[in-house]
């Protein structure tokens, strides 16, 4: 990348960041809470997008993860009275272990068989969590009344948004270098890639890595954020597909693409509260992305990238008169 | 001196035989075709060279058995690879995917880029254009590249004339000698095109049916009414 095009890329990255910091300034509390969960779903896209945007690998059991870091550390505080530095950090590393066991069916099979082989592991976290050691995981009730990190929401806007705008930034860093182009490139045709002499079987398991690990970061901070963990919240059909949905309809395979999708699912999602308070909401939801997804696949990143080509030149013009 | 040299090679798909006891030889500096219908086994020939099929058989690249080695070991060792109809990454940029190519090699990414550019000197104006938007020839022109991004002593080339209009298939034909002749690589590569690969190689062999029916100096080959009867039609 031109070095040019790198720093000013950069100043992107500082300008967006200085903005978000701005917010609690003069936003609302309950515009504060929302953009705390934003943040959470923009952490849970961006990992899935690690495995499957950049590398092609759908996942569809990404809440099998953030289940192994949120239980991990629900268990280590409230039956171990762990204190967070100790549980969270475990909690992170259980779910590269897990993360890594959750993968391993991806250096045989790919495609549809991926997916469902993903699915199955969700669903019997999901099952194992009920019936396995109910004593512990607290069974189909799950665990309440978890330690929180700190209290209030605007210490909890910039404790998510400093997390999820540092995993953000260290990904872009990433998708800077050779592995990050190599990445992209297994998406596109692994064969070649292996014809090429690139080892496909290390590049997938740096990204199966950090997925997982974005993930637990996301999962544990999630759970001691709202105090409680159970299994029918986590392991739900529709909080996968919220995170999916937040990846593609942003723009999959892009950094800033997720985020995106996530602050505009986060607050489509909340605004549609009042007019249709059920899972009706998710019909539309459905349909606005099918139609972005019709009209531009790459997402509403590449809608954004467009429109700012055709407008900074005008505003370059203006601004020389 | 044989840079590569193949003996009694047999490849397998599953259960089933491709090649034949293959036997080849390839010397350092020349270039070698491998002329065959579909489904001869040319490609198969080429996979094996790289490891990406199960063989039973000897493959020496410069005296080294490439026996139980993974492609980036193969790579490694100075073999670069331009699979027939490209395999190109489509929502990359040129440089991107040429960059791709040089992952074994990173500190001679620049100079090999420099190198490419130029042989095709058209890439260098589209370097930021996506291979999936450009056509056919310039696509050609970024698979050679990107196998030549990896410092390659030898260079297989998989049939690189395939659904090319015949002005194009001369530029290849004129880049793949000024590789063979100013930067010395030797270059084992596939052809449907028989016209091509006489035009080009040193040595001809002809590939039916997963085994080497034929096989000489193209010069006399060219002559030969087997040949001219099976792939000219007189």
């Amino acid at each position: 990348m031109p070095k040019s095009r790198f720093h000013r890329s950069l100043l992107y990255w500082l300008a967006f960041g200085a903005f978000m910091c701005l917010i609690p300034l003069v936003a609302s509390t309950g515009v504060v809470r929302l953009l705390i969960f934003a943040n959470f779903l923009a952490i849970f896209a961006m990992s899935w997008d690690i495995i499957s945007g950049r590398t092609g690998y759908i996942s569809f059991g990404h809440p099998f993860l953030i289940g192994i870091a949120g239980y991990t550390t629900a268990i280590l505080t409230r039956h171990l009275d762990a204190p967070l530095f100790v549980s969270i950090p475990l909690a992170v590393l259980a779910t590269l272990v897990g993360g890594t066991l959750f993968f391993l069916p991806a250096l045989r099979i790919r495609g549809t068989y991926f997916a469902l082989v993903t699915l199955a592991f969700m669903e019997l976290m999901y099952q194992l969590t009920q019936v396995i050691a109910p004593k512990i995981t607290g069974g189909t009730r799950g665990l309440s009344g978890l330690k929180t990190i700190i209290l209030g929401a605007v210490p909890n806007y910039y404790l998510t948004f400093c997390v999820m705008f540092a995993i953000a930034f260290c990904l872009w860093l990433i998708t800077r270098t050779r592995i990050g182009t190599a990445l992209a490139a297994i998406r596109m045709d692994e064969e070649a890639v292996t014809a090429l002499g690139l080892s496909t079987l290390k590049l997938k398991l740096f990204a199966f890595g950090a997925s997982a690990a974005v993930a637990g970061i996301g999962g544990a901070l999630y759970v001691h954020y709202i105090g409680s963990i159970a299994p029918r919240a986590l392991f739900d059909i529709n909080f996968l597909f919220t995170i999916l949905v937040a990846a593609l309809l942003g723009g999959s395979g892009t950094i800033a693409g997720p985020i995106l999708g996530a602050y505009f699912l986060t607050f489509l999602l909340e605004y549609l509260r009042p007019y249709l308070p059920g899972a009706e909401r998710y019909f539309i939801y459905g349909a606005i992305t099918l139609v972005v997804y019709v009209l531009e696949p790459r997402g509403l990143h590449s809608i954004l990238e467009r429109a700012y080509g055709k407008l900074s030149p005008i505003v370059a013009r203006g601004l020389a008169k | 001196m044989a840079l590569l040299e193949i003996e009694n090679l047999e490849a397998f798909y599953g259960r089933a035989r491709s090649l034949h006891g293959i036997d080849l030889a390839v010397e350092a500096g020349t270039i070698v075709g491998i002329i065959g219908p579909n489904g001869a086994g040319k490609s198969t020939l080429l996979d094996s060279i790289l490891g990406l099929t199960r063989t039973k058989g000897e493959i020496r690249f410069d005296k080294k058995s490439l026996a139980g080695l993974n492609p980036t070991q193969i790579v490694g060792m100075g073999i670069g690879y331009a699979p027939e109809r490209g395999h190109l990454f489509p929502f990359m940029g040129v440089r991107d995917n040429l960059l791709v190519g040089a992952h074994t090699v990173p500190d001679e990414a620049e100079k090999n880029l420099e190198t490419v550019y130029s042989l095709f000197p058209a890439l260098r104006s589209r370097e930021k254009q996506e291979t999936g938007t450009q056509s056919g020839g310039e696509r050609q022109m970024v698979s050679l590249g990107r196998a030549l991004m990896s410092s390659p002593r030898l260079l297989i080339v998989d049939e690189p004339t395939i659904g090319l209009a015949p002005k194009i298939c001369d530029d290849i034909a004129s880049a793949l000698q000024r590789m063979n002749r100013e930067l010395g690589m030797t270059i084992l590569l596939t052809e449907q095109n028989v016209n091509f690969a006489m035009h080009l190689a040193n040595d001809i062999h002809i590939l039916e049916t997963g085994e080497i029916r034929l096989s000489g100096a193209a010069g006399e080959l060219r002559n030969d009414p087997q040949l001219r009867a099976a792939y000219f039609g007189r």
